[in-house]
């Protein structure tokens, strides 16, 4: 016997459109396509169709009830089905509780847990563990998420297919891949040792210790949120989790399968590198951003397709541990979305010591060599000359795993790309699942996943809260670091903005002299009606560091003059957000700019 | 080999239904020949046939909704060297018609199938479906509209999430911070003044958007989309009075009586009596609201309001009358006191005081209240008639145009007399529409012949 739910359909862009007639009642036998209930919107009614023939069990609107698409408006068994199994207590709850609820969130929030799904019917078997919130995926976002839905009192099950927390960020992307840059910056400090007078040796690179130090910083953080997770009393089950029906998840556990049943869940799945298809993967030399944080040993020459922040930071990595590194990017600037003029100095940079960097370039053949994978790439000007490499990095993006969570038998729509639409709450098209992080969309940044995993906790916990933050910054900690946040010159320009551009090079910075990096710049970007800061991008050590500055300033809605006017320690690179500032308003005195107004 | 027909860019509109449909499968239809017919809320519309040809199948039927770039019809091209190019060429990525997702980013090609066909054989779709190149965006900018002074409530984030936590909408608070920031106090008085706000007149508690009035809710548009624009905040005084002018428009069903006074004498005795007063500025206005006690006293029912409740009248034994003033920075009327007991220059004096007083933005709201009856008077700007909006809860309200010199007939022949239209507008629940007819020819008699003011 099927019962099936029936859900509004898509109604274009209408939310919360009231209900104001009910076409059936629970009992009547009715056609497929013939309408249950009808919906006023403003421009129109429109009627919600049972899309098979059968009996309806139960109607879960009420007149005056206000719904959106997703939700649920009624239980209908399907009349294949022998019509005679009708239970008859079927009909009398629906009658008895008349739901007044006046938004479709807090519909469903106080439904019972609803037994069947749209394609899957609930197993009806007992769960092995039961919650408030279920969180799938503990990255940066999916953590975040669950110890603070477990603050705010709520029982959570974190599920992580892997034994460690932490995700994609701690495990095989921010954090060591930071911790590798940090080695490459002292490898590389200490080459320019010799500037200063002091001279080191060429370095003896013991690839194990430096496995190791990384792994140490990775587990040094994991095992931290491992114990904070059992400080929470947050249950961790560990395996892939796939939804069965809009409030189950199965786990698949060493253990065997485990059901988890929640009243709310949080989709925190993330995302994974895209592997471009026609290259020979499963070749060990041709390597996605994962594997080549794992160092398995150190190339001579590296090939990095993707010049983005992914595989510019690693090309950064590899360069100083002594690769020949060679980037290809098919755009025509390195880290595309970043303004020209930021990615310039680093460019300059990279071109000196790379063996190449190649834009507009695609590679269009991989071929596996003996000596290595010989790469076939077409530029503006025609073929390349075919080069080997020991080994390929690919860092094209990252693809969102929207598509392999069985997102479908909850009812969560996921688009052809497997991302997952959502609101300013996080909440996806089913009112009770909240998706965060990657999978929702770009930027796939663990900082704007953690923001997001603490909304999502929060409105599941019934704190009405929304995601507030106007500016996400991003950073490429790349040597120089490129990092940029708010509206960028481009854009700018772009859009027709009439704005002023306050830019303070770090050569005429004492500090940045010191440390020998003045290739660098801070530039602040203001609205010239009201010259309050809209973006900012810096390029040069610590850049990542010091657009927290900006960005706080963009969301204070601060003006050049206020941030000109915070006095700034000396002599520090900070201070050369204080010194945009004043280039803007025209009272730098530390720079000679001839009048502009 | 037919080709496409789809619904062209149509605005912003989804799911427009289709009304009409304007040809049969087998017609033939020349170029930009109407296919079918849409209505949207605001217009119908036709999907022109994008080039001439054979109507092979239409893929709408009436009652349809569609939207941009939704497949209307299937055309086969009358032209002989059509080089067979397969429709899909320009749209690989066309998601099956009818059921387009939703999918953020996934857009459906934009143009109808000419401009498909034409785009298609030189010019790749961006996303290429090559072998290497980029599938996942690699950055997506960011969308600086809510950074643009004027397009987002200037708020901290912290007060940002204080109003959501209320629901309050930060575009509808006005900040009194430095340069108009919302402060968390904004949020707190913006939300004590709405829950003080009776609930009948929902209008202005809703922001005015008409939903709870069981309207249609106001259209938002976009419209920067059209063009380059600029916010102001509306002034205090603005906010106000439109509140009110709001719930006196709804609540009030509204006449307006519209008359014409000659008020030929009355201008030559007013001028000569000015020349002997040159320190009083003695207007028109002033012998106008002599002349409307006049008809006050006579027809003492628009001396009145509604008791609350709408069941009683009460009459007033006073007779304030209320003068709509504009300022600079809105509209305000301050009432003057008691003025049947006061001449011609006493009138003048207090008038000249009272519309200093609002220009400089010193009325107090002791000065503004207590009115029985109000005049807005537009003479010195032109116009010929208008309908002003009664102030409850008085129940009657003259506006006065601009006085021109018109021939009139007096029996033998046309005389140039001077001539003041009067706009009467009454609330119809109080006054029948035979008395304001009455009233406002009084007031025309009173002001045709000013020594009727002393009988």
């Amino acid at each position: 016997m099927a019962t099936i739910e029936v859900r509004v359909p898509d109604i274009g862009n209408y939310q919360n459109v009231p209900v104001i007639e009910l076409l059936v009642a629970p009992g009547d036998t009715v056609r497929a396509d013939q309408g249950l209930v009808t919906l006023e919107s403003d421009k129109a009614t429109m009627e919600v169709p049972c899309p098979v023939a059968g009996r309806v069990v139960e109607l879960l609107v009420a007149l005056g009830d206000t719904v959106s698409e997703g939700t649920v408006v009624a239980r209908v068994e399907a009349v294949d089905a022998a019509d005679a199994t009708t239970p008859k207590a079927v009909a009398a709850p629906a009658q008895a509780a008349p739901r007044s609820t006046p938004a479709a969130s807090a519909t469903v929030e106080s439904a019972p847990p609803t037994p069947a799904s749209v394609a899957v019917p609930a197993s009806g078997r007992a769960p092995d563990f039961e919650c408030d919130v279920a969180v799938l995926g503990s990255g940066p976002g999916g953590y975040t998420a669950a110890f603070r839905a477990a603050d705010l009192e709520q029982r959570v099950v974190l599920i992580e297919r892997y034994p460690t927390l932490g995700g994609v960020c701690l495990n095989v992307g921010c954090i060591p891949s930071k911790a590798l840059l940090h080695t490459a910056r002292v490898i590389d400090e200490a080459a320019h040792g010799a500037a200063m007078g002091l001279r080191y040796g060429a370095p003896e690179i013991d690839l194990p210790a430096l496995r190791a130090y990384k792994d140490k910083v990775v587990g040094q953080l994991t095992q931290g949120l491992a114990g904070m997770a059992k400080q929470r009393k947050v249950t961790r089950v560990t395996g892939t989790g796939r939804f069965v029906s809009p409030h189950e998840i199965e786990v698949e556990t060493a253990d065997g399968n485990k059901r988890v049943r929640f009243r709310h869940a949080i989709i925190a799945a993330g995302s994974q590198p895209v592997k471009l298809p026609g290259l020979p993967w499963g070749d060990p030399r041709l390597m996605d951003s994962t594997d080549a944080l794992m160092l398995a040993e150190i190339p001579k020459r590296l090939l990095v397709i993707g010049g983005g922040i992914i595989g510019l930071e690693m090309a950064c990595v590899y360069d100083a541990l002594g690769s020949r590194v060679i980037v290809v990017e098919l755009q025509d600037q390195l880290m595309p979305g970043a303004d020209p003029d930021l990615v310039r100095p680093l460019e300059q940079r990279l071109r000196k010591r790379y063996g190449a960097i190649h834009l507009k370039t695609k590679v269009t053949r991989l071929e596996q060599g003996a000596d290595g994978l010989v790469a076939h790439c077409e530029g503006p000007e025609g073929p390349l000359p075919p080069e080997t490499f020991d080994r390929v990095l690919c860092a094209v993006g990252r693809a969102p795993n929207g598509g392999r969570i069985g997102a479908e038998a909850a009812g969560v729509a996921v688009d052809a790309r497997g991302f997952i639409a959502v609101d300013r709450q996080l909440r996806t098209n089913v009112p009770h699942i909240f998706a965060i992080g990657d999978l929702v969309g770009q930027p796939m940044l663990a900082h704007k996943a953690s923001h997001e995993g603490k909304v999502a906790a929060e409105v599941a916990a019934g704190l009405k809260r929304e995601f507030v933050a106007r500016v996400i910054p991003s950073v490429a900690y790349t040597d120089p670091e490129v990092a940029w946040v708010g509206l960028t010159e481009a854009e700018a320009r772009a859009r027709g903005l009439h704005v002023g551009v306050g830019r303070f090079p770090h050569a005429a910075s004492g500090r940045a002299i010191g440390i020998g990096r003045t290739e660098g710049f801070t530039k602040l970007i203001f609205d010239e009606a009201t010259h309050r800061v809209l973006g900012a991008g810096i390029v040069g050590p610590n850049a990542g560091d010091l657009i927290a500055e900006a960005a706080l300033a963009i969301e204070m809605g601060a003006v050049a003059a206020d941030i000109g006017l915070t006095i700034h320690p000396h002599p520090t690179l900070s201070e050369s957000v204080g010194m945009a500032a004043e280039v803007y308003e025209g009272t730098i005195t530390d720079l000679y700019l001839p009048k502009r107004r | 080999m037919a080709k496409e027909a789809r619904v062209p860019d149509i605005g912003n509109y989804q799911g427009v239904p289709v009304i009409e449909l304007l040809v049969a499968v087998g017609d033939t239809v020349k170029a930009d020949q109407g296919l079918v017919t849409l209505e949207s809320d605001k217009a119908t519309m036709e999907v022109p046939a994008p080039f001439a040809g054979v109507v092979r199948e239409l893929k709408v039927k009436v009652g349809d909704t569609v939207s941009e770039g939704d497949l209307v019809a299937l055309i086969e091209e009358a032209a002989p060297a059509s080089d067979a190019l397969p429709a899909e060429v320009g749209a690989p990525a066309t998601p099956p018609p009818a059921s387009a997702p939703s999918a953020p980013g996934v857009t459906p090609p934009a143009g109808t199938a000419r401009a498909a066909q034409a785009a298609a054989p030189e010019v790749a779709p961006p996303p290429a479906p090559a072998a290497h190149a980029q599938p996942v965006a690699a950055h997506v900018p960011t969308d600086p509209t809510p950074l643009i002074p004027g397009n987002a409530p200037y708020a901290t984030p912290a007060v940002r999430a204080f109003a959501r936590e209320l629901g309050v909408d930060l575009a509808k608070v006005v900040g009194s911070g430095r340069n108009g920031r919302i402060l968390e106090d904004d949020v707190k008085a913006y939300v004590k003044r709405t829950l003080a706000t009776p609930a009948a007149p929902a209008a202005a508690a809703d922001g005015g958007s008409g939903v709870a009035l069981g309207l249609l809710p106001w259209p938002e548009v976009d419209f920067a989309k059209f063009g380059p624009i600029e916010r102001q905040p509306l002034s205090k005084i603005k906010r106000l009075s439109g509140a009110n002018l709001a719930r006196n428009w709804v609540m009030i069903p509204h006449v307006t009586q519209f008359e014409r006074a000659d008020i030929t004498e009355m201008e030559s005795f007013r001028k000569a009596e000015a020349q002997r007063n040159p320190d009083l500025k003695l207007t028109p206005l002033v012998f106008l609201i002599k002349a409307v006690v006049a008809a006050l006293r006579r027809y003492p029912q628009f001396n009145a309001s509604l008791a609350p409740g709408g069941e009683e009248l009460v009459l007033k034994r006073y007779f304030h009358v209320g003068i709509a003033v504009d300022t600079p920075d809105g509209l305000v009327v301050p009432v003057i006191r008691d003025c049947d007991r006061k001449g011609l220059l006493e009138l003048a004096r207090e008038l000249g005081e009272v519309s200093r007083k609002a220009r400089a933005k010193k009325l107090t709201p002791a000065d503004m209240s207590g009115g029985c009856f109000s005049i807005s008077s537009l003479g010195g700007i032109g116009g010929t008639a208008f309908t002003p909006i009664v102030n409850a809860p008085e129940v009657a309200i003259l506006g006065v145009s601009k006085a021109a010199t018109e021939p009139v007939w007096n029996g033998t022949e046309f005389r140039p007399r001077l001539m003041l239209p009067l706009s009467l507008s009454y609330d119809h629940r109080v006054i029948d529409g035979a008395d304001a007819a009455r009233f406002a020819a009084y007031l025309a008699e009173v002001l045709g012949d000013v020594r009727r003011l002393l009988l």
